[in-house]
């Protein structure tokens, strides 16, 4: 493997630009305009939801935590002056919520996982994972799925965060920072210190 | 394929995490995801407090120039409104009384005449006594019951023997 393919990892989500009509969406939904907050809803309910998802490991607690962020976003609307992006400020709610949510669920982690998409499948760089040059043929996706979300729940909720943000869903290290309010020093070296810790877990998955 | 156990080279693992992305809700979840949202917030009454004039203080802030044409309308209104309410009042001011209908239709006030001024006696001639609205004045004793007058006073005598 050389450096450039780390650097472009595939199916890596594009960071998330700036949507060309959020600063107009937001000034409408800041005047009352419901239509408009629908719109602003509909531009980050799935990165919102798949980061709480990504968090929880649970379908119904993203549900609800995706939902009450919109709904806190909604009322602290008019708090919002623009410094950052909507999608920034909206991010920030989010992972607030879920951290909190998190530290009273404690040990009570209880897995609901959604189903793997169809192209999972016919993704190349899974397939080589479990290919037959891998000794352990046997694993299916399903259990490394599972194996990999055990993984994850094992880290720290600030240390899953920087994985979830920057590996999943494809966050530059400076937009984690703005996300959550620290340089990208910290964010780096957590994310270091994170994929070492899944590394050390997964081992037996990996080649 | 070389072992990417190394603690610097990750590249497996970030394949790995790659699966995650797979990982997605029942089709058709986010067809109806706002309007949940939409609807929790119109039932919980915090769509409405966005009033009128919060949305206009709204726009205000975003147009500079439109507050201060605002403030020039509501000030210049003020300055019209104590005008034409000075004017009135010199206006009322300095008209004759007599020169107003409404003035001279107005009754007199009337005080309450006093027993024995013959101008009671006069007034209270003119008007029925009978009359709830008017003061009961007499000029005359109050009659009773017995006319006290009319009874004849003897001077009592008795003999003893």
């Amino acid at each position: 493997m050389n450096a450039t393919v780390l650097e472009t990892p595939l199916a890596r989500p594009r960071p998330p630009a700036e949507a060309p009509d959020e600063r107009t969406l937001v000034k409408r939904a800041k005047e009352g305009d419901m239509t408009a907050y629908d719109g602003l809803v509909r531009l980050y309910q799935e990165r919102i939801y798949a980061t709480i998802y990504h968090m929880t490991s649970n379908h119904e607690d993203a549900n609800d935590l995706a939902q009450e962020t919109f709904i806190k976003a909604f009322q602290a609307l008019k708090s919002f002056k623009g410094d950052s992006s909507f999608f920034t400020w909206v991010y920030r709610i989010a992972v607030n919520k879920t951290i909190n949510f998190l530290k009273q669920r404690k040990n009570r982690t209880h897995l609901s996982l959604n189903d793997l998409d169809f192209n999972a499948e016919h993704d190349r760089d899974l397939v080589a994972l479990i290919s037959d040059k891998n000794p352990r043929r046997e694993v299916n996706l399903t259990e490394l799925q599972e194996k990999l979300n055990a993984a994850m729940h094992k880290l720290s909720d600030v240390h899953r965060l920087v994985v979830t943000l920057h590996d999943v869903q494809g966050l530059s290290h400076e937009e984690i920072g703005k996300i959550m309010d620290c340089n990208t020093g910290t964010v780096r070296s957590r994310l270091f210190y994170a994929r070492q810790q899944l590394q050390a877990y997964l081992s037996d998955y990996l080649k | 394929m070389t072992m990417s156990n190394a603690p610097e080279n990750f590249n497996d693992l970030r394949k790995l995490l790659a699966l995650k992305r797979h990982e997605q809700p029942p089709p058709g979840y986010f067809n109806h995801f706002s309007d949940k949202i939409i609807a929790r917030i119109e039932a919980a009454g915090l769509a409405a407090q966005t009033q009128w004039w919060q949305r206009m203080f709204t726009s205000i802030e975003a147009r500079p120039i439109l507050a201060c044409a605002y403030g020039l309308l509501i000030g210049g209104l003020l300055v019209v409104g104590m005008g034409v309410s000075q004017s009135a009042e010199a206006d009322y001011a300095t008209a004759p009384a007599l020169a107003n209908p409404w003035f001279t239709a107005a009754p007199l006030p009337v005080s309450a005449p006093r027993v024995g001024d013959p101008a009671a006696a006069q007034l209270v001639s003119q008007t029925d006594p009978a009359s709830s609205v008017n003061p009961v004045i007499s000029s005359g004793p109050p009659s009773f019951l017995f006319d006290v007058n009319g009874l004849k006073v003897e001077r009592a005598s008795a003999t003893f023997r």
